[in-house]
């Protein structure tokens, strides 16, 4: 069984972040795989060791990119495509992304393609769903648990609407929560081994995309602190003056119906 | 005036509840300052009576789009009805209530109908070209503001976000109106062996007044007692942080934060929770928040509007105890 | 690819990457293992990195906005007491022309920068196929074998190399275990330093602090700054920040009962110091373990069989007064590390006398001869009649000299010995000012 990975590189979202005129500016030197996306590679190392096949991994972004996907080979994976691309990050929405990937993709052969279920930064959770309608093909979101079982892949799925488990035949798209496992972490033999890994880049233009289907079609007008919440009092005692002090400080109408 | 902004309301997520009625009506609102009118798209299986708690929204119109396909929990034959039935209407926007599973479908509708789509605002407005709305990102750390162009333009919009006032006068319910959608037969497709949690097992926690909220400080079958017990008394759902669903101790359903539920109760009781921003970005939003921690320095205590360093092993008891006095009291 | 690295450097700080930058041009195959998650990513702390050493290094950075932050064409020293400052005070035009006497860096920024340069000349050197530098990686332990280093262990496999290059910073277990390092450090002879980086505008701080195009100030503060804890302040000039803190004795700090971040709350309160950094942002803290420079922490030998230790984890570090010195020696000691394990390889030959060289060209170096001729200064900097009465005793001067009033002014030479009445004894005053003298 063959899987193609979508990954994404963004900002560590424990990184400081600040805003300046109203542009939000992480800091650029700490770029992390997108934490959902790990589960992703994870996943189908986790299945392409036990039933056989490859793990090559996809990624549409900037130059600097390239580290991400080397610390993704370096977890185990076998190949990887990189479309480099100059967008900026906010010109590059999820639709955008889709549009790289799902192109890239019908060049590709798969029986599978993973995507974490979203991204770390923008949390839009639209790219997965997105690239399985380009692509035509059957698709599970938020998976969290993946099994193989005579030529179909079975998918515990999980939303706030309930659990299923779902059979999903090739070729198909799951999206991965990060309930499903915790990633592996790169030994440095896996990082010396990814130096000599296949890693393959093609700008966009060869993907032969139009300007117009390579407009954004959302904006990201600007990026303002949340309003913040002050701390309240903390109370520090004995634990009979603690829920004492607690039920004089707490106004009573939040603990009526 | 013919031009419309839709509600899209899904069965599967169960019966029309006072905060759904005030998000529709919420949307009613940013509809009509646009110059739009507003009308209801309601998808799948339901009863008249479902329909009817829609009274008061200041709906214009409403549209039903029903089959035996969509008595399936799956995504494929929901999106293949709404997708029609948004042909059909062809609104200036469809409008869905944010949560996990809307994420996907917004996703699919987005590039089966070349349309944009923002999702999970916190708040919106239609605008000439488009809409335009605020979304929490990098964990809602930040807010963005974001904007699209292009019909149909596609929202979903987190409950308890709303501040609608109640509509103005009872305003009669139209007709429903029956919407035929074909489901293709495709050779191909995901198939469901087995629903896990059955409909009557949901909680919503997403919709929820109060909340005890498990951490990794409830270590033992007697603390996740506690917290049973203090949620009984409070008449309050539990949720739980990342670290006890996935350690098997709560259902994963009970997940609150980034990855889980966004909620916001009006009384949120974090118990054991040190606050990671991957938890505080699920319950940001809670009016009030009390935090019971061993840990003074704890993140969880800096949004805390109490914060009660201590054991909650010791707490819990005293505070469960002081309950059941006030309860016989009144 | 021979599965045998000529050399293996642990450790992606400023000795670490020197090394392997010196190698990467040589054409000898290396590992460079960080158990950061990227250079600079375990590393807090930022400074001044002195001397001319990284225009070796990477010729021509002068002209990059990137990695460094300021260069230093002014300088102060301040004794304070609780209201004033008394300073000397240096700056001048003959150092905005490179080479820069030094510049101001944040390590977690400058060892990435430093990190890229590395990896761009290994990729373009002659060894670019069998060279890497790896990140997230905990070395469990070097691999002897009859007394020689022969490789590493980590994630409990073993990587043999020809040599390895200790580079891991002031914690150094690996030194310790291949027993370069035998006694426990005492921790009289460590600091702690503690720091503040505050976000300025731009234009805001280049005025206040009379900033020109990239140049930028050092202050450092000796006196009523550190609640009568052993230690001094500092504040110098990023590109849109200052750095400001304190290096405070750990063992004094520890007998005192002081925390380091009260300490530092109060030198931010001090008149002077408040306002040079009123309206700034605070937007990072940080504190961390740095070795004295205590010449008799350096291990008596750096070397052993196919076994080279490099910066602070072998304590080059010199704090005389001035200056903390230890980015510089640490560049300098990993240049003359790697150029010894060239001449090891030309050699073919890996051993003690081949590698001692090492020592040899450390000691001839400015590294050694600071650290040896600053002994003096290192121990002047214990004595609390410097760091406890000097201060006042200067500000109490300075205030009776700088004072203007409608009577008759005395004899400079008169308010000095009144001040020194008032805050020590002229016994103190000559011991200091022989032991000051000495050490000059």
């Amino acid at each position: 069984m063959n899987i193609v990975v979508c990954i994404k590189q963004v900002p560590d979202i424990e990184a400081p972040a600040r805003l300046e005129g109203g542009e939000l500016k992480p800091d650029m030197s700490r770029m992390v795989l997108n934490a959902y996306d790990a589960s992703a590679v994870e996943a189908a190392l986790v299945l392409t060791e036990k039933h056989g096949g490859e793990v090559s991994l996809l990624l549409a972004g900037p130059e600097s990119a390239s580290e991400t996907i080397r610390k993704a080979l370096a977890m185990g994976a076998h190949r990887a495509l990189h479309i480099v691309t100059d967008i900026s990050p906010d010109e590059m929405d999820s639709a955008n992304s889709a549009i790289l990937l799902a192109e890239a993709l019908k060049k590709m052969e798969f029986d599978f393609v993973f995507c974490g279920k979203q991204s770390q930064d923008s949390d839009a959770g639209l790219a997965g769903a997105m690239i399985a309608q380009k692509l035509g093909v059957p698709f599970v979101g938020n998976a969290t648990a993946l099994e193989w079982s005579e030529e179909e892949l079975v998918v515990t799925r999980q939303d706030d609407r309930g659990r299923e488990r779902i059979a999903l035949p090739s070729p198909g798209l799951v999206t991965c929560s990060n309930d499903m496992n915790e990633p592996r972490i790169a030994g440095l033999r896996g990082i010396m081994q990814a130096k000599s890994k296949p890693l393959e880049t093609t700008p966009v233009s060869e993907l032969g995309l139009s300007a117009a289907e390579l407009k954004a079609r959302t904006v990201v007008r600007s990026v303002e602190e949340k309003p913040g919440r002050q701390a309240g009092v903390k109370l520090e005692g004995e634990p009979e003056e603690l829920v004492r002090e607690m039920f004089r400080l707490l106004p009573e109408e939040y603990l009526n119906e | 005036m013919s031009e419309w902004v839709v509600v899209c309301l899904d069965s599967r997520d169960g019966e029309i509840s006072a905060s759904t009625l005030s998000w529709v009506r919420e949307c009613q609102s940013r509809a009509q300052q646009a110059g739009y009118q507003t009308g209801a798209l309601v998808i799948g299986p339901g009863s008249k009576e479902r329909i009817e708690k829609l009274e008061g929204a200041g709906l214009s119109r409403i549209w039903r789009v029903q089959s035996e396909a969509l008595e399936s929990p799956l995504n494929a034959p929901h999106l293949q009805a709404i997708e029609q039935a948004l042909r059909t209407i062809a609104p200036k926007a469809a409008v869905f209530p944010s949560s996990e599973s809307s994420r996907e479908m917004l996703g699919a509708l987005a590039s089966a109908l070349d349309a944009p789509a923002l999702p999970d605002l916190v708040s919106y407005s239609f605008t000439e070209e488009g809409a335009e709305g605020k979304r929490p990102v990098m964990a809602s750390r930040f807010l963005a503001r974001v904007s699209a162009d292009g019909t149909p333009v596609l929202l979903s919009v987190r409950p308890g976000s709303s501040t609608a006032p109640p509509a103005g006068g009872p305003v009669p319910l139209p007709e429903p109106e029956i919407i035929e959608v074909k489901h293709p037969d495709r050779d191909r497709t995901a198939r469901l062996l087995e629903q896990l949690m059955p409909d009557g097992q949901r909680t919503n926690l997403a919709e929820a007044e109060k909340i005890v909220a498990a951490g990794r400080g409830v270590r033992d079958p007697e603390g996740v007692q506690l917290i049973e017990e203090l949620a009984g008394l409070l008449n309050a759902s539990i949720g739980a942080s990342r670290a006890l669903t996935e350690s098997g101790v709560f259902d994963p359903s009970l997940q609150i934060g980034q990855t889980g539920k966004v909620v916001s109760p009006r009384l949120y009781i974090a118990v054991g929770i040190s606050g990671a921003i991957q938890h505080v970005a699920g319950m940001i939003n809670s009016d009030f928040i009390v935090a019971i921690n061993r840990d003074p320095d704890a993140p969880i205590f800096d949004i805390a509007d109490i914060g009660l360093v201590g054991d909650l092993y010791k707490i819990l008891p005293l505070l469960i105890e002081e309950l059941k006095k006030r309860g016989g009291d009144g | 690819m021979d599965d045998t690295f000529d050399c293996i450097i642990v450790g992606g700080g400023v000795a670490g990457l020197s090394a392997a930058m010196t190698l990467a041009r040589s054409g000898l195959s290396f590992l460079l293992v960080e158990r950061g998650e990227f250079p600079g990513a375990k590393n807090v702390s930022g400074g001044i990195l002195w001397g001319e050493d990284l225009s070796r290094l990477v010729p021509g950075f002068e002209t990059e906005e990137a990695g460094w932050e300021r260069y230093i064409n002014h300088r102060r020293l301040s004794f304070l007491d609780s209201q004033s400052a008394f300073s000397l005070d240096f700056k001048s035009e003959r150092f905005d022309t490179p080479p820069w006497t030094g510049i101001s860096v944040l390590r977690s920024r400058f060892d990435r920068w430093l990190a890229e340069k590395t990896e761009a000349a290994i990729s373009e050197g002659p060894a670019a196929g069998s060279s890497l530098i790896a990140t997230g990686i905990l070395v469990d332990e070097i691999l002897i074998e009859e007394g020689r280093a022969v490789g590493i262990r980590a994630g409990g496999e073993s990587f043999p190399a020809r040599s390895v290059i200790l580079a891991e910073g002031v914690n150094n277990l690996l030194t310790r275990q291949v027993g370069l390092q035998h006694s426990r450090v005492p921790d009289d002879s460590m600091l702690t330093g503690v720091k503040e980086i505050i976000r300025f505008d731009r234009q805001v701080l280049e005025n206040r602090f009379q900033l020109r195009g990239q140049s930028g100030v050092t202050y450092e503060f000796v006196g009523d700054s550190t609640l009568g804890v052993e230690g001094g302040g500092f504040l110098y000039t990023n590109r849109d920040s200052v750095s400001i803190g304190l290096v405070l004795g750990l063992h004094d700090l520890r007998e005192k009962g002081h925390k380091p971040y009260d300490i530092l709350s109060r030198f931010k309160e001090h008149p002077v110091i408040r306002d040079m950094i009123a309206g700034g942002e605070t937007v990072e803290y940080s504190s961390h373990v740095v070795s004295s420079g205590d010449r008799n922490l350096i291990p008596k030998e750096l070397c052993m069989d196919g076994l080279l230790v490099c910066g602070e984890a072998a304590h080059l570090l010199m704090n005389n007064g001035r200056a903390i010195q230890g980015m510089d020696f640490a560049m300098r000691s990993g240049m003359l590390a790697a150029e010894t394990i060239l001449e090891a390889h030309e050699a073919q030959d890996f051993g003690l006398p081949v590698l001692k060289g090492y020592q040899k060209k450390l000691d001839e170096s400015f590294v050694m001869k600071q650290i040896n001729g600053f002994q003096g200064a290192v121990e002047l900097l214990h004595d609390p009649v410097l760091y406890r009465k000097v201060p006042p005793l200067l500000c109490s001067f300075g205030q009776k000299y700088f004072s203007v009033r409608n009577e008759p002014s005395r004899k400079a030479r008169r308010l000095f010995a009144e001040s020194v009445k008032e805050h020590a004894s002229w016994r103190e005053m000559i011991q200091v000012g022989i032991k000051g003298l000495r050490s000059l």
